[in-house]
C-alpha cells in the first residue's frame, strides 16, 4: 500500500469513528441499520397505541350494553385502531426489516439512497402524531371506519383533514422508501447476485414495493376528493351535486386490496426464510415461489370488487370479481404446499422463530379460507359487514403479518443485537400470543355467521357469550406483547452473546458473510457470490 | 416470446418445474417476461369477462 493511500484509509477509519453520537446520531443518521431500527421501534410503540385501544373496544363488548365509551368515541376507536395498526404498526415493520436486510442479503453497503432513507423515516412520525392528536380536537377522531367512506367523512369535523393529511404523508414516506428498496434490489446487488438468486424476503419486498407505488397515489387521489368535497365544494363522491358515493369505494379498494397484499408479500418472504433455516433444507419450489408471488401481485389488482358485493354491481361485475377472486388463491394456496414441501422430512426444531412460522402458517391458511367464503358473491352478501370479516381478516393480519413480524425479530435479533434472546420466554410470548389471539378470533366467525354487525358497541343478547370469551382472549393476546417488549430489552441488556451461527440451516449472507453482531458499516466492499 | 408466456401461465398457477425454469432462466429476459405478463392479464380479464356474459346470459 501506498503511503497516500494509506493515508487516506486512515482518514476513512477516524471517520467513521466520528459518527455523532447520542440524539444526534439517531436524528442524523442515514445509516440503513439505525434506520430499520429506528423503524421497529417506532411501530413497536404504534403497535401498544393500537393494542390499547383495540383493548378498549374489547372492554367495551365485554357485555351488551354500553358500559364504558359513547358510541362517538368507539367508532373512533375502532377507525383509528384500523388505521394505525396498518399505517403505523404493520407497514413500518416491514420497511424496518427492509432496511436492515435488504442490504445484507444482497451484498450492498447501504441502502441506494440513505438521505432520502432518513426522510422517509422522519416523516412517518408526523403523520403518527397527527392520527394520535386527532382524538383530542372538537368532535374527535375519525369515526368513519378506516376504509373513510363517504358521506359519513364528508361530515365530521376537523380530525377528518388532519387524517387526510396523515395519510398524505404515509403514502409520501411509502413511496419515497419503495423507490430506495427498488434502486437498491435493481443496482447494488453484489457480483455474482443474480436476481433469482436473491432470497425470497428480497424478492417479496422488490414486488411489494412495485405495488406500493402503484398504488399510494391511488389513494392520495382518493382522500384528495374526499379533501376537496369538504372544503371546495366539489361533488365527486355526492349525490346530491352529481357525483357517487360507490366511485369512492371502487377508487379506495383498488388501492385496498394490493394494500392487503403489501402486508402478507414480505411476510411470506420471512417464512421463507425461517422454514427452510429449521428445517435444515433449502425452500421447496424457490422459483416457483417467486413467480407466484409476481403473479398474486398483478392479480390484486383486478379483485378490488369482493369488497363491493352488496353495493349494487351488476350481476356480471359481482361473478367476474367472484371468480377472480377465487383464483387468486390458487397461487397463495401453492406457496402454503410448498412451505409444507419443505418441512416434509426436514429434521425440525421448534426454536421461538419456528413456532411463530408453523403458527402463521396453520392460521393464516384458516383467514385464506375464511377470504374465499367470503368471495362466494351469495353468501358475502350475508356476512358482509359482520364479525366474520373481521375475523377474516385478523387471521390474515395477526397470526399472518404480525406472526411473520415476530418470527423475523427473534429470527434475526441475534444479527442485529449479538446477544440471544431468552428461549423460554420466547416460547411462552408464542404460546399466550397464539391461545389469546385463538380465544379472541375464533369466536368472532361464530358472531358474524349469527349475524352480529360490526363497527357497533353494543348488541343483542344473543351475543354475549362468545363476546365475552372474545374479550378474554384478547386482553390475554394484548398482556402477552409485554412478554415480547420484555424478552427484545433483555435479549439487547443481557450481554448473553450469541453464537456466530445461532442457526445451522440459515444461509443468506448476512450470516455466512457477515461478523455477528452485524458491524455498524457492512460491505463496503462487495461480497462476491458464486 | 413463447417462452415468456408459458413461464407466465405456469406462474398464475404457481408452479414450475425446475428444468424448464432452469431453460427460463437461460432464455427469457425480464423485459419480455412483464410485457407477456400484461398481455397475460388483459387475456385473463377478458377470458372470466367471457365466461360472466356466457352464464348471466
Ligand atoms: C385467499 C386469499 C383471500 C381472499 C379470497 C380474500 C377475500 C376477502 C373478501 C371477499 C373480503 C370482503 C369481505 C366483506 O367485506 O364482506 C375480504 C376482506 C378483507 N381482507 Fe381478505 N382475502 C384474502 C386474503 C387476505 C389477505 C392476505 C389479507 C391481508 C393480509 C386480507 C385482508 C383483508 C381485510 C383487511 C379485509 C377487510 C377490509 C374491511 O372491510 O375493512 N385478505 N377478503
Ligand atoms: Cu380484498
Amino acid at each position: 500500500m501506498t503511503a497516500a493511500a494509506h493515508a487516506q484509509d486512515h482518514a476513512h477509519h477516524d471517520d467513521h469513528a466520528h459518527h455523532p453520537t447520542g440524539i444526534k446520531r439517531w436524528l442524523f443518521t442515514t445509516n440503513h441499520k439505525d434506520i430499520g431500527t429506528l423503524y421497529l421501534w417506532f411501530s413497536f410503540t404504534m403497535f401498544l397505541m393500537g393494542g390499547v385501544m383495540a383493548l378498549l373496544i374489547r372492554a367495551e363488548l365485554f357485555q351488551p350494553g354500553l358500559q364504558l365509551v359513547n358510541p362517538e368515541f368507539f367508532n373512533s376507536l375502532t377507525t383509528v385502531h384500523g388505521l394505525v395498526m396498518v399505517f403505523g404498526a404493520i407497514m413500518p415493520a416491514w420497511v424496518g426489516f427492509a432496511n436492515w436486510l435488504i442490504p445484507m442479503q444482497i451484498g450492498a453497503a447501504d441502502m441506494a439512497f440513505p438521505r432520502m432513507n432518513n426522510w422517509s423515516f422522519y416523516l412517518v412520525v408526523p403523520a403518527a402524531i397527527l392520527l394520535v392528536a386527532s382524538f383530542f380536537v372538537p368532535g374527535g377522531a375519525a369515526a368513519s371506519g378506516w376504509t373513510l367512506y363517504p358521506p359519513l367523512i364528508i361530515q365530521q369535523g376537523i380530525s377528518i383533514d388532519m387524517t387526510i393529511l396523515a395519510v398524505h404523508i404515509l403514502g409520501a414516506s411509502s413511496i419515497m422508501g419503495s423507490i430506495n428498496i427498488i434502486t437498491t434490489i435493481l443496482n447494488l446487488r453484489a457480483p455474482g447476485m443474480t436476481l433469482m438468486k436473491m432470497p425470497l424476503f428480497v424478492w417479496t419486498w422488490l414486488i411489494t414495493a412495485y405495488l406500493l407505488i402503484a398504488v399510494m397515489p391511488v389513494l392520495a387521489g382518493a382522500v384528495t376528493m374526499l379533501l376537496t368535497d369538504r372544503h371546495f365544494g366539489t361533488s365527486f363522491f355526492n349525490a346530491a351535486g352529481g357525483g357517487d358515493p360507490t366511485m369512492f369505494m371502487h377508487i379506495f379498494w383498488f388501492f385496498g386490496h394490493p394494500e392487503v397484499y403489501i402486508m402478507i408479500l414480505p411476510a411470506f418472504g420471512v417464512v421463507s426464510a425461517i422454514i427452510p433455516a429449521f428445517a435444515r433444507k433449502p425452500l421447496f419450489g424457490y422459483a416457483s415461489m417467486v413467480y407466484a408471488t409476481a403473479s398474486i401481485a398483478i392479480l390484486s389488482f383486478i379483485v378490488w370488487g369482493h369488497h363491493m358485493f352488496t353495493v349494487g354491481m351488476p350481476a356480471a361485475g359481482n361473478l367476474f370479481f367472484m371468480y377472480a377472486t377465487m383464483l387468486i388463491a390458487v397461487p397463495t394456496g401453492v406457496k402454503i404446499f410448498n412451505w409444507i414441501a419443505t418441512m416434509w422430512k426436514g429434521s425440525m426444531t421448534f426454536e421461538t422463530p419456528m413456532l411463530f412460522s408453523v403458527g402463521f402458517l396453520c392460521l393464516f391458511t384458516i383467514g385464506g379460507f375464511s377470504g374465499l367464503v367470503l368471495a362466494i358473491t351469495p353468501v358475502d352478501i350475508t356476512l358482509h359487514n359482520t364479525y366474520y370479516v373481521v375475523a377474516h381478516f385478523h387471521y390474515v393480519l395477526v397470526s399472518g403479518a404480525l406472526f411473520a413480524i415476530f418470527a423475523g425479530v427473534y429470527f434475526w435479533l441475534p444479527k442485529w443485537t449479538g446477544n440471544m434472546y431468552n428461549e423460554t420466554l420466547g416460547k411462552a410470548h408464542f404460546w399466550l400470543s397464539v391461545i389469546g389471539f385463538n380465544i379472541a378470533f375464533f369466536p368472532q366467525h361464530f358472531l358474524g355467521l349469527a349475524g352480529m354487525p360490526r363497527r357497533i358497541p353494543d348488541y343483542a343478547l344473543q351475543f354475549a357469550e362468545w363476546n365475552m370469551w372474545s374479550s378474554v382472549g384478547a386482553f390475554i393476546f394484548g398482556f402477552s406483547q409485554l412478554v415480547f417488549l420484555y424478552v427484545v430489552i433483555e435479549c439487547i441488556r443481557s450481554g448473553r452473546k450469541s453464537e456466530q451461527l445461532p442457526w445451522e440451516g440459515a444461509d443468506t449472507l448476512e450470516w455466512t458473510h457477515l461478523p455477528t453482531p452485524a458491524p455498524y458499516h457492512t460491505f463496503e466492499t462487495a461480497p462476491v457470490v458464486k | 416470446m413463447i417462452g415468456a408466456f408459458k413461464a407466465v401461465f405456469w406462474s398464475f398457477f404457481g408452479v414450475r418445474r425446475k428444468a424448464e425454469y432452469d431453460d427460463d432462466a437461460k432464455k427469457l429476459t425480464p423485459q419480455a417476461v412483464i410485457a407477456a405478463a400484461l398481455v397475460s392479464t388483459a387475456i385473463f380479464v377478458l377470458a372470466l369477462y367471457g365466461l360472466v356474459k356466457l352464464v348471466t346470459r
